[in-house]
């Protein structure tokens, strides 16, 4: 998945795993740049007693780079803190929840914001309240109106702000890319699908939630004169010792925190980084990336696709066989896209490799007709120009993996006519839910009442 | 049980010093406040069981868990990270001091024995 479960350690610590962030000039209010970052993932709707929930013990933030220097110039860091009603009953509501001040509601979680910036720590807001989840009609009745709408907060500062759950809306057929590439449209050509025929794509998210921290920020909040390109990822960070402390009825934590968690380009620790270096590379900073640029530039997913597809990707076996470093991979994932490459775009940050999804506020947001497969597809408002929620990554990385994105700084290069046609055979449409078209975006959560299968 | 002063080296001395006072003033917090907490506080609720402090003399079991500071800001942990060269990490609220003293050190695994 894009960042689900994507590492042996992080997949133990689902509540500070991230699972895709998203960077985009809100389409609706495009003075205005929406950051999501989400967390918990493949939450089945149906998760009573206890229901998801945001970590107390987690520091989540959402890092932005104004400068280029692939360090954060902005930080913003959400703190949730949990309140219990009554612990003498096993219910997480006791009636009916139809409103987010309803005394019916036993467990609920409110969090606060800060800044920090060149010029200090500035709390933004503090005591905003969560949503619930989404349970069922009979205790989460009006769920979007009454609970999910009053949970989007204004900051002190005039951003906007949600937390709590909603729909899963990255969309991939996990089933198929991890049974060996055995990508669904196409597994009849599978070296290991002999008598396998063609089949749609099957979305292994559907039907399932996730927790998102959404902002929607000024774009004069986030960018310096001049440089319209900003650098996003996130993490979440925990404290460095934890103590079981039974007896005390609640465990110790204590220490500096420290980054078990980060996110800024979607797929990049799932499908680059090998499995032995993946937790660490959770911890390091984007500055640092440069000691991983190697499984950019040489990624291991390139040299099996023309083993998994004999005969299907010549050109790409070529590229592969000359070692030749994808600096076409380095360009979307480490540094942004420098001018002269794609005619009229840039989201050049710099030459410091670091994963960062990277937009360029300055182009506006495509409202009508928009390409799912983003820059590769014609539209410059869509990743790896930052990432909007419906984007397809799953198609565009496996298509730029397989060679097509190579030709736009060799001229020479020969795509495989099979690169561009790669996909895992799935669109927005197989979501079993639609996106908002207003903040914070992503869709209504499934409750579990009605998705009790998951 | 003995201030953290009452340990400190010349080698601590010189490492403060070198690292300015953002880390002296980290240190002293830790040493100030919480300086006769530390062996108590740890010895006697964190890194050794009850028999072994009662073992090595009561007064390791001078700290009593305080439920009123379970945000963690009053309690320290001490880890000993190489004991032969004295290397000690100590956590307290959000912060980490690394110090380096063997005679601690030594101290803080034969009580843990």
């Amino acid at each position: 998945m894009s960042s689900h479960r994507e590492a042996p350690e992080i997949a133990k610590d689902p509540v500070a795993d991230s699972t895709d962030v998203y960077a985009f000039v809100s389409p609706d209010r495009p003075r205005t740049v929406t950051l999501i970052a989400n967390y918990i993932p493949l939450q089945g709707p149906a998760g009573g007693p206890n229901f998801y929930e945001f970590g107390e013990d987690v520091r989540y933030a959402i890092h932005v780079d104004t400068n280029g220097h692939s360090e954060a110039n902005i930080t913003y860091e959400f703190d949730f803190k949990t309140d219990l009603a009554d612990p003498n009953t096993f219910l997480y509501n006791t009636g009916p929840i139809t409103s987010l001040t309803s005394a019916n509601w036993n467990r609920r979680q409110q969090y606060s914001v800060t800044r920090v910036d060149s010029k200090g720590r500035h709390s933004l807001g503090k005591g905003l309240l969560c949503p619930p989840c989404n349970i069922g009609p009979l205790s989460t009745p009006d769920y979007e109106a009454a609970l999910a709408k009053p949970a989007v907060h204004t900051l002190s500062d005039g951003s906007r702000v949600f937390a709590g759950q909603r729909a899963e809306g990255f969309y991939v057929d996990l089933g198929s890319i991890f049974d060996l590439g055995n990508l669904r449209p196409f597994q009849n050509l599978n070296v290991f699908g002999t008598g396998l025929s063609a089949a749609p794509g099957v979305n292994a998210t559907k039907f399932l939630n996730v927790h998102s921290i959404a902002l929607q920020v000024p774009i004069s909040r986030i960018t310096v004169p001049g440089r319209p390109v900003i650098g996003v990822w996130t993490t979440a960070s925990r404290q460095t010792v934890r103590v079981r402390s039974a007896d005390r009825g609640a465990d110790l934590n204590t220490g500096p925190f420290h980054q078990v968690s980060r996110l800024g380009n979607p797929l990049v620790n799932e499908v680059l980084i090998p499995l032995g270096t993946k937790d660490f590379w959770n911890t390091q900073h984007p500055v640092h990336d440069k000691q991983f640029a190697h499984y950019v530039a040489h990624p291991e997913l390139a040299g099996l696709l023309p083993v998994l597809y004999p005969g299907v990707f010549p050109n790409l076996a070529a590229l592969d066989k000359a070692k030749t470093a994808r600096v076409d991979l380095e360009a979307i994932l480490l540094t942004g896209i420098p001018s002269g490459i794609v005619p009229a775009f840039t989201n050049f940050t710099g030459p410091t490799p670091a994963d960062m999804l990277r937009l360029n506020t300055s182009i506006p947001p495509t409202t009508s007709s928009p390409n799912i497969l983003g820059l590769l597809g014609g539209d410059a408002a869509g990743f790896p120009n930052g990432r909007r929620v419906f984007d397809d990554v799953v198609s565009v990385e496996l298509r730029a993996i397989a060679g097509v994105t190579f030709k736009l700084v060799e001229s020479s290069y020969t795509v495989d006519a099979a690169a561009g046609k790669l996909t895992d055979g799935l669109t927005p449409a197989d979501l079993g839910t639609p996106y908002l078209r207003h903040f914070p975006y992503l869709g209504v959560p499934y409750d579990g009442y009605h998705h009790p299968a998951h | 049980m003995p201030d953290l002063d009452d340990h400190d080296t010349a080698e601590n001395r010189r490492a403060r010093t070198a690292d300015g006072p953002a880390r002296r003033s980290v240190l002293r917090a830790a040493a100030g406040a919480g300086a006769a907490g530390v062996a108590a506080t740890t010895l006697g609720g964190m890194l050794i069981p009850a028999s072994a402090a009662t073992r090595h003399g009561a007064t390791a079991r001078t700290g009593t868990p305080d439920t009123a500071h379970d945000d963690g800001a009053s309690d320290v942990v001490l880890h000993v990270r190489d004991a032969a060269a004295g290397e000690i990490d100590v956590f307290r609220g959000t912060t980490q001091v690394r110090l380096r003293d063997r005679d601690l050190a030594a101290r803080v695994v034969r009580a843990s024995r």
